[in-house]
């Protein structure tokens, strides 16, 4: 129990100044109010703060930070729920059903539902956050060079084949990630690799630029290229805001199965929120009463209940290797990690014993962060959804302008407004032939690491190649590796070959 | 007989042009002495003939289908046969990407405010907005507000006038 007490002692301590509750505060608000608008996830919410947290000091910045990520994530399920246009690929199974809800004039209950199913599955998570990182940062303590590297080799085979549906595009997604990641000084030869003989590329790309030209500048061109045509529609909150005794009846138990199918899922580097939310749809679905079952696709409590959960504790359990490994298992905790970064902090196990305010005081601040957006998305919702009514063209322009601005603060060069530019021409064309965007990011971020993990091991082993396969860990990591990148296309194959039969 | 290349093709060929500028960089980089061997082309070496390989294998597998009914056996269950990629409108592409443009050049030169403008109501034009006087009037709001704003917070951005109100 020794997280709780630092949790107690350390924790609540930090979090509990008035400034950092003032950021929780502010990330709080600013992530729901741009997680409610249609297009904008999570990463780009915390990518387009980036810029902005560096005046400030690195417990209050990360504090805020993980107020906008949680937010994000809150504020994206009022806008699947009423607009069906799902911000981010965690909500894209709660607008199923709750878009379906609000049609129907349950907007207020399908809302209520995925709020407190947030708030538990948050608090829950964070608990076995709280108990279990202290325990796995002191085992991974124990890993060398060696098997670190062999970790990162696994988890980018799971996120480039595991999302997605084709696993040769995740990995070239991935490749062109590590690839960006070595544009720059290599640091410990301090020559300069892919600069061009430009003297602003020396300092490499940095992850704003990459971020906000893929989520932004793309799926702006994107939109402006093929969606123009499509015209959302929000549904407006009528009828029965609260939930009825029925609907409480049939939330609770999906809301603590979400939990227990999402958490397991953030904590292991299969990367993002996608597939326990669909898991935890079709668990309800299986297990839910005949007389129910008939109403999921017309707009089940039961469908946003479950998955919201999921949602939710996938995206603490992320936290789990992002802060005793340092190894971000999705795109907003590689920019996370980014964030760290810029503070010369290194998350992974020793996190907790160099900066035990820092970490923990992160940890108390999801507990305080999971009651201020619940306080934030519940009586206060109307605000929100006023915001899904600022037209398309403006939402579009604005963003764009916020995400200009922030690849130009950088340096204030034209050449990252360049960068940008091109950075977004890939990101529309990576969306237009469905290349997965999550590769690239955890490539860039954790590529570099993965490279100075595998020279040390070379360092220490004298070169020999063979220690990744002589030492058990390793060994065992990178078998799991080959069978996450052989297994599902095999199966793919017997399946077509069978229904050819 | 010789069928037009498939789009996907076509970013199959990107991937592998990128892989062999990748290789030409790479012969830029001095093979210092490394420890133990590993020195800083190995990494970049690895990682260009990979795209190498995979953009090969994209290549052949985006080939367009001699039996266009098998085609339709193979698609992905998830994407239902009536999901059609959209028709393009590359007119709208090119006011957004000039919007970008215009903006990148002026920024220095006219400043934070009228450039963030340009660049706000260009994408609105993109999106076919059906109120341009307001989105116009909108986006010289949004841009002044953003300047001012940051300014406050220290962030300077660059100005018509130096140290000046647009």
């Amino acid at each position: 129990m020794d997280g709780l007490h630092d949790l107690f002692t350390v924790g609540f301590a930090t979090a509990l100044t008035y400034q950092n509750l003032l950021w929780a505060l502010i990330g709080c608000t600013l992530g729901t109010a741009i997680g409610v608008l249609p297009g904008v996830g999570p990463a780009v919410t915390v990518a387009l703060l980036l810029p902005v947290t560096q005046s400030i000091d690195p417990t209050g910045a990360l504090i805020m930070l993980a107020g906008v990520y949680y937010g994000a994530m809150f504020g994206g399920s009022t806008t699947s729920i009423l607009l069906n246009t799902p911000g981010e690929a965690g909500s894209i199974v709660s607008a199923l059903e709750g878009n379906k809800m609000a049609k129907a004039g349950r907007g207020g209950p399908a809302l209520s539902t995925a709020a407190i199913g947030s708030f538990i599955a948050g608090s829950i998570a964070t608990l076995l956050l709280t108990l279990l990182a202290p325990i796995i940062a002191s085992l991974t303590l124990k890993l060398g060079p060696v098997e670190m590297f062999a970790l990162m080799m696994l988890t980018f085979a799971a996120v480039s084949a595991v999302l997605g549906n084709s696993p040769l595009k995740g990995v070239i997604s991935l490749l062109i990630g590590l690839g960006i990641g070595l544009i720059g000084i290599e640091q410990q030869s301090g020559q300069a690799r892919f600069t061009f003989g430009s003297a602003a590329l020396l300092d490499g790309i940095d992850i704003v630029v990459i971020a906000m030209g893929l989520f932004a500048i793309g799926e702006t061109l994107y939109t402006a290229t093929y969606e123009n045509h499509l015209k959302a529609r929000v549904e407006s909150l009528s009828g029965r805001f609260w939930m009825s005794k029925e609907d409480w009846k049939r939330s609770w138990k999906p809301w603590l199965r979400g939990t227990a199918i999402g958490f397991p899922f953030g904590t292991i580097p299969a990367g993002g929120t996608e597939m326990p939310t669909f898991l935890s749809y079709s668990a309800e679905r299986k297990l839910a009463p005949p007389e129910v079952q008939k109403e999921f696709g017309k707009g089940a409590i039961e469908g946003v209940a479950g998955p919201e959960a999921a949602n939710n504790a996938a995206v603490t359990g992320t936290l789990i290797p992002l802060l005793t490994l340092g190894i971000p298992t999705s795109a907003t905790a590689a920019i996370m990690l980014a964030a760290f970064q810029q503070y010369n902090i290194a998350p992974g196990p020793l996190l907790f014993d160099t900066n035990p305010d820092l970490v923990w005081g992160l940890i108390a601040s999801l507990y305080i962060g999971n009651v201020m957006l619940l306080i934030l998305n519940l009586p206060l919702v109307g605000l929100w959804v006023q915001l899904l009514k600022v037209p398309r063209p403006l939402l579009y322009g604005g963003i764009v302008v916020l995400a200009t601005m922030g690849a130009y603060a950088l340096r204030q060069n034209w050449f990252d407004l360049l960068l940008l530019y091109i950075v977004g021409l890939m990101g529309f064309l990576m969306r237009r032939y469905e290349f997965p965007v999550v590769p690239l990011i955890v490539g860039l971020i954790v590529g570099p690491m993965a490279e100075k993990f595998f020279r040390r091991a070379m360092s220490i082993h004298q070169g020999d190649l063979t220690v990744f396969l002589t030492q058990p860990i390793s060994l065992t990591l990178l078998i799991i590796t080959l069978a996450i990148l052989i297994v599902p296309s095999y199966l793919k194959r017997r399946q077509n070959y069978l229904t050819k039969a | 007989m010789l069928k037009r290349a498939t789009g996907e093709q076509w970013i199959a060929l990107g991937v592998i042009l990128i892989s062999l500028i990748m290789a030409w960089q790479i012969t830029g980089i001095s093979q210092s002495t490394g420890y133990a061997g590993v020195g800083p082309r190995f990494f970049p070496s690895v990682i260009a003939a990979g795209l190498l390989i995979t953009g090969v294998i994209l290549f052949i597998q985006s080939r367009p289908s001699k039996h266009p009914v098998t085609e339709a056996q193979t698609q992905d269950p998830d994407h239902p046969l009536d999901y059609e990629t959209p028709q393009p409108n590359w007119r709208m592409f090119g006011i957004a990407s000039a919007a970008l443009i215009l903006h990148m050049s002026l920024i220095s030169t006219i400043g934070f405010t009228l450039a963030g403008t340009i660049l706000c109501f260009g994408i609105c034009l993109a999106l076919e907005t059906e109120h341009k006087l307001r989105d116009l009037v909108l986006s010289f709001l949004l841009a002044l507000g953003l300047f001012h704003l940051f300014k406050w917070l220290g962030l300077n951005l660059p100005a018509l006038i130096t140290g000046g109100f647009i």
